[in-house]
């Protein structure tokens, strides 16, 4: 399909009506309502799926370091140590954490971990509409594994209250 | 020697116009160029080499951030030629195919109106830049209502798609698609007739089919030179062979039918998108991988499998040894490093303002040809 | 008798002219506020609409608060940023040269608010000379040299180169400014332009007998002031250069004081020569000159006030110009000015100079065969532009390969 454009016409040529044309999209324009949002006094809420700052829940990890495997970019450090301990009457190994960290400055919030994880609901999980995460000092951004569970002693975070210990479920999310 | 007339100037790479960090280095005479040299690398991130350390989930995410414009496009490349490496090219579901079609189109529309707003703004015309941002908010939208994120989308798996739509996304998409025609018209309303516009790009960097074909130039620059070639309807994937579309083709080479070619495609882009949309309802929905292992393990062997990305032909060379999860090599065939070799034959006779023309008529992005 | 000479002849004309120069200084002020709010609505986005919006909802009413708009303080905010600026001055620059340059400008930009009527004399005009038109052409005129000046004394490469396109475009759209006014002379015989303006209210407005006149003074003046589309030394193209890159706070504000001030100056020149300046009247009905003495200073006020809202008109026009149009090659611009302006106000002054004799030969009203050919080209105009239409009409498809 061949596309030229029409020759124009010679009262468009000499009525400058292409000019014009030009001119009254301007103006049309300029009685449109705008769409601009005022932040930061007014806010846009993230989709649902969004990928934000990531949440962490110590009870349901099971120390399987498939998260930390699955990271582009290894910012996942994971130590854990075996111990016995006693369940209904039995002694069995269990797997404890000792360390979750995660380095937020360099991450590139892909999901793969959260992807990664076995668990259900998720034990790290990305979908809590968080993305105001800037501070002055490079030490903030080093999260250990309370700040990941609680958010607390960070500056205050304008998505979910940090007592939200579950993902949403999102339908059609991942299984 | 220099001639007592020449001069050489720096088109360095802090510029307002150079879409990105690109240095030419200019010989001029008075206004006239005699000769354009681009020096390209200062973006190089070693992408490449990343490749070699990471299994090939991993890599996907390293693939948005080539071409940062148009990152589903990358995506889908990548993960097309693991797919052919396997040979699983056959099990992908019908409904993961037609949501890798949208996804590409949309991003192609998402692309095409960066290129827009750019290349108006370096021309002069200041209001098609924030037009076509205002439409292009509403497609990142979309985007993050899918997979999370509006830039760098990490949207495919190899052997599908992550997620099923969210609900209402259909909708969504439905009721942009019906406005998009009308915006498209509100920016041809502003550039095509208007004779500044013309007297700017009619005649320059004029490129002729065969000069085009032998410099290795693909994608609209090369259809805008009359030839026709579309990945999509020659070598086509997915599900491209049962969309109705035609592509745009100039006639002179020259910057003003690349631009008509790349406004046309838009228009192309919605109405394969307005055809993809009952498509995907009669589908069942949550089928969107198919049966592999999550372990992706390719049998040893080596691919080149090429998709048509907004800016052109973007290639994946794998070489797989079949032994680890990890590419022996992964070499990228990007549009943008290859179009832009055509840059010093196009500018040559031109004045200096229409180099900012050019670099824009290209449609580069450095982050692509760098990697 | 000596002080009544001193009175007419200094005292009166200096304390009007401080009053109009007030008044047009508050507009230039709030030029640069409206462009930036304007240019920004009419790109889909809101200007700058932040500062100051508590101050006004401290001062005013609840029920105005939806009519201010916001932002306001911005016009007091821009100049403060520029006198509180560091001042670099480059070293290896001409000195003198360099800090006349800024100056240059201003001197024939802030002298030309003496010559033009604002409203009815003799109260509303500084002075009246009978070759205001003359003196005004021959004193914006002499703005070329601060450009020049500037951009030599900065000792840039693309500082002069981009002095020199400016200064040339300047001086060959001067050449169609002139020629296009001759056409309103023919007409109103008088270089005094409250005679014009008189004119003008005892006939009709010039633009209609002289609509191609009117064109190419607007196409000029567009040029003359740098602005798009013709604004290729401000814009940031090839080598982001212009005669004003090395200076940085007041001495850039000045060029800039200096450009708004030519911009009104000319925005007031086209509405006196071409729109009838304070009156309302066509064919003598309406609110004259007359009519307007005889109402004594409300009628002086409110002629000026007419002739302040068409002035702001035409700064809107700039404004609405600047959104729309892409930018011209450098090349393309000066062959606009002198292959087609040149040759066409020539052909103005032609044909007007035939009709006009042709009348006075055979006794019909020469003016009024213009007045009626312009009239009909802008109702043709606008009725091709505005008629509904099929809704495909751009370039498209021409062909299926």
């Amino acid at each position: 399909m061949h596309v030229e454009y029409q020759k124009p016409r010679w009262t468009d040529k000499f009525l400058l009506l292409d000019m014009l044309e030009g001119l009254k999209t301007t103006l049309r324009e300029l009685f449109k309502p705008k769409v601009t949002i005022r932040y930061p006094e007014e806010r846009l809420e993230p989709a649902n799926r969004f990928r934000g700052m990531f949440k962490f829940s110590f009870d349901r990890c099971i120390a399987c370091k498939l998260c930390a495997l699955a990271c582009p970019i290894d910012i996942i450090y994971i130590d854990v140590h075996d111990e016995q301990r006693e369940i209904d009457g039995k002694m069995k190994k269990l797997k404890v954490l000792d360390r979750y960290d995660i380095d937020v400055k360099r991450c590139m919030f892909c999901a793969l971990c959260e992807e990664a994880c076995p668990t259900k609901p998720k034990s790290i999980w990305l979908t809590t509409k968080t993305y105001e995460l800037a501070s002055y000092d490079r030490k903030d951004l080093y999260f250990n594994m309370q700040q990941l569970e609680y958010w607390e002693g960070r500056p205050e975070y304008a998505g979910l209250p940090a007592d939200e210990p579950e993902p949403k479920q999102i339908e059609g999310g991942m299984p | 020697m220099f001639d007592v007339h020449e001069m050489e100037v720096n088109f360095g790479p802090q510029h307002p116009s150079t879409h990105g960090v690109l240095r030419v280095i200019l010989k001029i005479d008075g206004e006239r160029i005699i000769d354009a040299k681009p020096i390209i690398g200062y973006l190089h991130r070693g992408t490449e080499k990343l490749f070699e350390n990471m299994s090939y989930p991993m890599c996907i995410p390293h693939t948005d951030r080539m071409d940062y414009v148009a990152s589903a496009t990358n995506n889908l490349g990548f993960v097309e030629a693991v797919e052919k490496l396997m040979g699983i090219t056959k099990q992908i579901p019908k409904r993961a195919q037609l949501m890798r079609v949208m996804l590409s189109e949309l991003q192609r529309l998402s692309s095409h109106l960066l290129w827009l707003a750019t290349h108006a703004i370096d021309i002069g015309a200041m209001t098609p830049f924030f037009y076509c941002f205002r439409e292009r908010e509403q497609i990142l939208d979309l985007f993050e209502e899918y997979c999370g994120a509006r830039l760098t989308l990490n949207c495919m798996r190899i052997g599908g798609m992550p997620d099923d739509l969210p609900p209402g996304w259909l909708d969504d998409v439905e009721a942009f698609v019906d406005k998009f025609d009308a915006a498209i018209d509100e920016y041809e309303s502003l550039l095509t007739n208007n004779r500044i516009w013309k007297k700017r790009t009619v005649g320059i960097g004029v490129i002729s089919p065969e000069e085009a074909i032998d410099w290795g130039i693909t994608g609209p620059p090369l259809r805008g030179s009359g030839v026709e070639w579309d990945l999509r309807r020659a070598q086509p994937y997915e599900c491209y062979p049962e969309l109705q579309f035609e592509i745009p083709i100039g006639k002179n080479g020259d910057t003003y039918d690349r631009y008509l070619v790349r406004m046309e495609e838009m228009r192309q882009s919605n109405w394969i998108l307005k055809q993809c949309i009952p498509l995907v309802k009669a589908t069942p929905a949550g089928d969107i991988k198919a049966k592999i292992s999550k372990v992706v393990r390719p049998p040893e062997g080596e691919v080149y499998h090429s998709i048509e990305s907004p800016k052109g032909e973007l290639g994946y060379y794998i070489i797989a040894d079949g032994k680890t999860q990890m590419a022996y090599r992964c070499h990228v065939r990007p549009p943008s490093f290859v179009n832009l070799q055509a840059l010093p034959a196009m500018a040559k006779g031109h004045l200096v303002s229409d180099l900012v023309a050019l670099i824009g008529t290209i449609d580069i992005v450095l982050g692509e040809v760098d990697r | 008798m000596t002080q009544d000479l001193l009175m007419r002849y200094l005292i009166w004309p200096l304390v009007k002219f401080l009053v109009a120069f007030i008044i047009v200084q508050v507009i230039v002020a709030a030029m640069n506020y409206i462009e930036r709010r304007l240019l920004g609505l009419m790109q889909a986005r809101l200007g700058p609409n932040r500062v100051g919006n508590e101050v006004f909802e401290k001062i005013t009413p609840r029920s105005l608060h939806r009519f201010i708009p916001g932002g306001l303080l911005q016009i007091i905010a821009d100049p403060i940023k520029f006198l509180l600026k560091e001042d670099i001055v480059p070293s290896s620059s001409e000195k003198v040269a360099y800090f006349l340059g800024p100056m240059l400008p201003l001197i024939p930009a802030f002298l030309v608010f003496c010559l033009i009527p604002y409203g009815p004399p003799p109260t509303f005009v500084v002075t009246h000379v009978n070759v205001g038109l003359l003196l005004i052409l021959a004193l914006t005129s002499t703005g070329v040299y601060g450009i020049i000046l500037g951009g030599w004394a900065s000792n840039n490469k693309y500082s002069l180169m981009g002095g020199l396109r400016s200064a040339a475009q300047m001086v060959s759209y001067e050449v169609p400014f002139g020629l296009s006014i001759v056409g309103v002379l023919m007409l109103c015989g008088s270089f005094d332009l409250v005679r014009i303006i008189n004119y003008q209210a005892d006939h009709i407005w010039n633009l209609f007998p002289q609509l191609i006149a009117a064109f190419i003074f607007l196409v000029a003046m567009n040029a003359e002031n740098n602005r798009t589309p013709f604004d290729l030394p401000e814009a940031e193209s090839e080598l982001v250069a212009g005669y004003h890159t090395e200076y940085s706070a007041m001495k850039f504000a000045f060029f800039m004081l200096a450009e708004y001030s030519s911009m009104i100056v000319n925005c007031c020149l086209m509405v006196s020569l071409f729109m009838g300046g304070w009156t309302l009247a066509i064919n003598g009905y309406g609110l004259t000159t007359g009519v307007l003495r005889g109402w004594g200073l409300a009628g002086g006020i409110l002629g000026a006030v007419i002739f302040i809202s068409k002035v702001m008109l035409f700064m809107l026009m700039y404004i609405w110009f600047r959104a729309t149009f892409p930018r011209f090659r450098f090349d393309q611009l000066m062959d606009l000015g002198w292959k087609w302006m040149i040759p066409l106000a020539l052909a103005n002054i032609a044909v007007t100079a035939v009709v006009v004799l042709l009348g006075l030969q055979f006794n019909f009203q020469g003016e009024v065969v213009l007045s009626i050919a312009g009239a009909a080209i802008i109702a043709f105009t606008l009725f091709l532009l505005l008629r509904p239409r099929a809704k495909v009409i751009h370039a498209r498809r021409v062909s299926e390969a």
